[in-house]
């Protein structure tokens, strides 16, 4: 382990850091609110950021320091950003203030707060100004602003980026981060805008579309989305979930002119279809809650489209809705949206690897000789990428109950365990029962909260990272 | 630019670093998921798999609208295939690597009729580059500049050498006149640019750049100008022997040729009329003391394997052989070679890479200065680079004395027209001239980039 190369980028991020912090120190001035809790942010990153940034790093940067720096960054970042809220004094303890951080980087959009509206907009929009800079990876921003970082980056942005295969969308990788958070700004922006035009101010409209484009699903508002009681915001929005939870190279193919390849992508077809068959079955199972059917179809393709985008917005408290429409609305977090996307779970990429090897699995026992790799999208699949797509699926769900159990330790239901483990393992934010739509994570002990926490981040590094961090011979210097 | 190259072997991956260090956007093509996985995860390269000679994976690899599609796979046939397909969709301009003599006497012809802008022939570059250290002893290594008339020759002092033991600015004595310049030193680990006071020691590898007459003058001065080798033994018998003893032949040079396999002697024997072919082992010892390995002036050690060459390489100098070179592919045995007093290692990998790397950075004559040849000399430690002065270059027409140079960076060489200065305080830089510097550490890839900021 080179732990002086981990400790200077963590430096170089810690500037990058401070840098995005001044944002939410303008708004706070421009609302007139105290800007204090920024100034002293600020201050202690930057501080931290140019003692660490300054470290003389010699030697090689390998898999192992990309890892383990990608892990750490994301600790870093919830210990840093955690500092506005923490001097802001709206939260009663240092954990919650690091929960809520982390639950924002990470684009869960999970919160401890039982009143939100109160609280400072300074304070709120550095909440929802988390899950923009998450949504598409501080590092890569760091990649794309920094290019000459001199290190083998490509370790990073594989550790960072969710999915099974990486690739790149042009040779240099300072190119394709820049490119992947211009379509990211681009697409924000024009959010931003139709959100506006919806009669959304300003304000609301940034921060909605902030939590919209980071697939994270922080409100400014209590009732979250229901609470504007625009239908008309509530159409842009689940428009913009499906962009957002699009594979992001998908636009770049597009924006070359290969529209072709784009419609054959198989993960964007199941994920329509994923998409469409879930919203077809809520409308079945809703019809009889609302008045008109123009109301259950926006509302079931509202949650739907902020459910496998792992959003996690409400516009009605699904907790309340039947059995089936609840379970499928479980199986849409537990999936998520598409690789490459700013979304979370397990990735319908994923989804489409484990398709297809169950069916060489039954092709391979009725034909016991047969030979067949997985394809995805006309290219062989190395088995490779195949095994680490399954051994994803088992430890992430291994991870998930284990957690259910831990979490069990605060007395709460059975559904309460389970989906916020899930929750927060997938980066949505809500789950059912006391951590539903109406609900928050206030209740949980402090212990539960920082494991909730760190599932946070497993699923937004997608586990590996951090499961590199328990192994003894991570730590060796040699 | 954008650099396609298909091909990630040896000679891909070394192009490719050498390319994405200069800020050039590099895709690379493969068939061999190893290859490219290392290609990308240790350099910022964009990789693709599949057949580099098919339409749909050049195209996928963006060889439309590429300005160098370079195809170094180990088939020549591939090779060709790909740059008449790359050609044909559009590349700017394509590079072969064909090392196949048959072919290589064909060029002309292949050239016009497949596309090629060149051809790289690693057998015969690497033969040339032999050549060129057969032909002066004296020196371990030897890197030509301004096409040919300025050389950077590199050698150990010996007890006696009168550089030894005094600074260099009491040197003048000896050097009167000689258009040349010590312009590195390496001792052991240590590597510097020499200024006046600096005093070499025997053992020292020093680095002399100069016109060819003044390295000959100076190697005369130096009392170590070998009579011209006569006796050239080479153990194996490849394509570096086939054309290297080509070469030497038309040089007047007695060549004798040591190979194992009895079918290749005869081919070789019936191509090489002039050529002594013996059949047998190279690692035998009693073989090379029955030919007189002591009474040859030139020890080659060229087989296909590294190891078997340094061996046999270290046995002729332990006979006290003038000169011997071995050929070794591995790029980290030229250290342990030399820390055994092997100095002259050669890699045609690496001599194939910097051939290519020469013509494209001629090619990018974008920038203001346009670099045209690049060598890493001292085991990579510092770089001496030739760049021709462009209108955007700075501080043209200032003395050099008036000008303050960022440190480890030495302006060892200006050409102006046909005139050749080893610059100093007086010297001049303008439009058109043709500039070598030595830097230390590298990363100078612009004239401009010499200069320390402010004048002095």
């Amino acid at each position: 382990m080179n732990y002086r190369i981990v400790l200077k980028l963590i430096g170089k991020l810690l500037l990058v850091l401070a840098a995005a912090m001044a944002l939410p120190l303008c708004v706070a001035l421009l609302y007139r609110e105290t800007p204090v809790p920024f100034f002293l942010a600020i201050g202690i990153s930057l501080l931290f950021g140019f003692v660490l940034s300054g470290i003389k790093a010699p030697g090689g940067f390998f898999a192992r320091e990309g890892f383990v720096a990608v892990a750490a960054i994301w600790f870093v970042m919830g210990v840093f950003g955690a500092l506005p809220f923490y001097f802001s004094g709206w939260f009663s303890s240092y954990v919650d203030c690091f929960f809520e951080t982390v639950s924002g980087f990470t684009t869960t959009g999970a919160s401890i707060l039982t009143a939100i509206e109160p609280l400072p907009r300074g304070i709120l929009f550095w909440r929802s100004f988390t899950h923009w800079l998450g949504g598409m990876g501080v590092l890569i921003l760091a990649l794309a602003l920094l290019p000459k970082l001199g290190l083998r980056t490509f370790h990073l942005m594989r550790a960072e980026s969710p999915g099974p295969t990486k690739s790149k969308l042009v040779p240099k990788l300072s190119e394709s981060s820049k490119i992947l958070y211009l379509i990211y700004t681009a697409l924000t922006a024009a959010l931003v805008l139709a959100l506006r035009i919806a009669g959304l101010p300003l304000y609301d409209a940034a921060v909605t579309a902030f939590g919209t484009a980071g697939t994270g699903g922080f409100s400014v508002m209590n009732a979250s989305i229901g609470a504007y009681h625009n239908p008309a915001a509530e159409i842009i929005i689940t428009i913009f979930l499906f962009l957002f939870s699009m594979n992001f190279t998908l636009y770049f193919l597009l924006l070359s002119g290969k529209i072709r390849q784009v419609l054959k992508s198989s993960e964007l077809r199941l994920f329509s279809f994923l998409w469409f068959a879930a919203a077809a079955v809520l409308i079945l199972d809703i019809r009889p809650l609302y008045e008109t059917l123009g109301e259950t179809v926006r509302a079931a393709f509202f949650q739907v489209a902020t459910m496998i985008s792992t959003a996690g917005f409400a516009t009605a408290d699904f907790d309340l809705w039947p059995s089936t429409a609840k379970m499928v609305l479980f199986l849409l977090m537990v999936c998520g949206a598409c690789a490459g996307s700013t979304g979370g779970g397990i990735k319908a990429g994923r989804i489409v690897i484990f398709l297809k090897s169950i069916r060489r699995e039954v092709q391979q026992i009725l034909h016991p000789r047969s030979v067949s790799v997985v394809k995805l999208d006309g290219h062989a699949l190395d088995e490779g990428t195949v095994r680490t797509a399954l051994v994803f699926l088992v430890t992430y769900i291994a991870i998930a109950f284990l957690g259910a159990v831990f979490v069990a330790q605060d007395g709460f239901s059975f559904a309460t365990n389970i989906t916020a483990v899930f929750s927060a393992l997938g980066n949505i934010g809500p789950g059912l029962d006391m951590v539903g739509p109406a609900g928050n994570f206030a209740a949980f002990s402090a212990p539960s909260k920082l494991l909730l926490s760190v599932c946070m981040i497993m699923g937004r590094i997608e586990i590996f990272p951090i499961l590199v961090l328990f192994s003894p011979r991570t730590w060796k210097v040699n | 630019m954008k650099i396609v190259i298909v091909g990630g072997g040896k000679v891909g991956y070394t192009l490719a670093a050498g390319l994405s260090a200069e800020d050039h956007d590099i895709t690379i093509v493969d068939n061999n998921e190893d290859a490219l996985r290392r290609a990308g995860d240790t350099l910022d390269v964009m990789c693709i798999k599949g057949n580099g000679a098919s339409v749909a994976t050049l195209t996928d690899a963006g060889a439309a609208d590429a300005d160098v599609l370079m195809a170094v796979t180990s088939q020549d046939e591939v090779n060709m295939l790909c740059c008449l397909l790359a050609k044909r969709l559009g590349a700017g301009f394509t590079i072969a690597r064909i090392r196949d003599v048959a072919y290589s006497r064909e060029l002309d012809v292949l050239k016009q009729g497949v596309g090629l802008d060149m051809v790289i022939n690693p057998e015969l570059a690497t033969a040339v580059e032999v050549s060129r250290l057969v032909r002066f002893p004296s020196a371990d290594n030897i890197e030509t500049f301004c096409r040919g008339r300025v050389e950077l020759v590199g050698f150990r002092t010996q007890k006696g050498d009168f550089l030894n033991g005094q600074p260099l600015s009491a040197l003048t004595r000896h050097l009167q006149g000689l258009p040349v310049l010590v312009c590195a030193v390496e001792r052991g680990e240590a590597f510097s640019i020499p200024n006046g006071s600096f005093v070499v020691e025997q053992g020292d590898m020093v680095y002399v750049i100069g016109e060819l007459y003044g390295i000959a003058a100076f190697f005369r001065t130096l009392g170590r100008l070998t009579p011209k080798a006569k006796n050239v033994l080479m153990v194996g018998g490849g394509r570096i022997a086939h054309y290297l003893a080509e070469i030497l032949d038309k040089l007047g040079m007695k060549v004798k040729i040591i190979e194992k396999d009895a079918d290749r002697c005869l081919s070789l024997s019936a191509e090489l009329p002039k050529a002594l072919v013996l059949c047998g082992d190279g690692t035998d010892q009693e073989l090379l003391d029955v030919e007189n390995l002591r009474g040859v002036d030139v020890f080659l050690a060229i087989t296909g394997h590294d190891e078997e060459n340094l061996i046999t390489a270290l046995y002729a100098r332990q006979c006290g052989v003038g000169k011997v070179i071995a050929k070794a592919n591995r790029q980290n045995y030229a250290g342990v070679a030399r820390a055994v007093g092997i100095d002259s290692i050669i890699s045609p990998k690496l001599i194939t890479a910097n051939e290519i790397l020469r013509v494209v950075r001629g090619m990018e004559s974008t920038k203001g200065s346009v670099m045209s040849t690049l060598y890493r000399i001292a085991g990579g430690r510092a770089e001496a680079t030739e760049f021709v002065a462009g209108p955007s270059t700075r501080n043209l027409g200032v003395p050099l004395k008036k000008l303050r140079l960022k440190p480890g960076i030495l302006l060892a060489v200006i050409v102006h027209g046909n005139t050749l200065t080893i610059p100093e305080g007086n010297s001049v830089l303008t439009e058109g001239d043709s500039v070598i510097v030595i830097a230390a550490g590298g990363a100078i890839r612009d004239l401009n980039d010499i200069y320390a900021e402010g004048r002095a």
